[in-house]
């Protein structure tokens, strides 16, 4: 597959670009689900020794990208320990 | 017991603060160490309760809650559902004072609306809740 890559890329080679594009955008994809499988709280992986991994969480944890409104850092645990 | 390591547990003593009297030299009234910790931990359960206290008389709303960043609030919703039902039960078993889990409550009931709330408690009267409590 990569041989006939390589000689249609050699006499059209302005496909080149066309590959960069794809191939980023198909790594950028899968790289977001990765970080959705692996870095989301909500995620759950496995029950029956971790099930609610957002309880473990710390309370100045960040997970969005860019925070607008919110200091994460004068963040607090709020309820009562039980 | 040194204060060189901090312990990160939520009921931590903090030994810098000194919450009883320096140890004098009469031994006749010196607490055995064990003690002594006990009633530390006590006092910081009931300082610990008085900020609870203190919180949820100036409560307005639900805060910000780090765990549940996004539009989507159902699941801060119901995991403080649980958290109350879970710390009534964790307090009432140890014999301590269940106020402290009022906050959890306030929490809930500002997030839920009153049809999931009804019927979660019809569940849990009934035996048929599916939450682990």
């Amino acid at each position: 597959m990569l041989g006939t890559l390589r000689k249609q890329l050699k006499s059209h080679p302005a496909l080149i670009p066309l590959l960069f594009f794809i191939g980023g955008g198909a790594a950028m994809s899968m790289g977001y689900l990765a970080r959705l499988a692996l870095r989301n709280p909500d995620v759950c992986w496995d029950k029956k020794n971790n099930p609610e991994p957002w309880t473990k969480m710390d309370p100045t944890h960040q997970y969005k990208f860019y925070a607008i409104n919110v200091d994460y850092s004068k963040l607090k645990k709020q309820g009562p320990d039980f | 017991m040194s204060g060189q390591s901090i312990s990160q547990h939520p009921l931590r003593v903090d030994t810098k603060e000194r919450i009883l009297p320096e140890p004098t030299e009469d031994t006749s009234r010196n607490l055995p160490r064990l003690a002594a910790v006990s009633l530390n931990v006590r006092l910081k359960l009931i300082k610990m309760a008085d900020t609870v206290e203190t919180k949820i008389q100036n409560y307005r709303t639900a805060p910000f809650d780090a765990r549940f960043p996004n539009t989507n609030q159902t699941r801060n919703c119901y995991q403080n559902y649980l958290d109350f039902h879970r710390c009534t039960k964790a307090l009432s078993a140890k014999d301590q004072d269940v106020a402290p889990c009022d906050w959890y409550q306030r929490v809930y009931k500002s997030l839920c609306p009153t049809s999931w709330v009804g019927r979660w408690d019809d569940q849990i009267e009934g035996g048929s809740f599916a939450g682990k409590i």
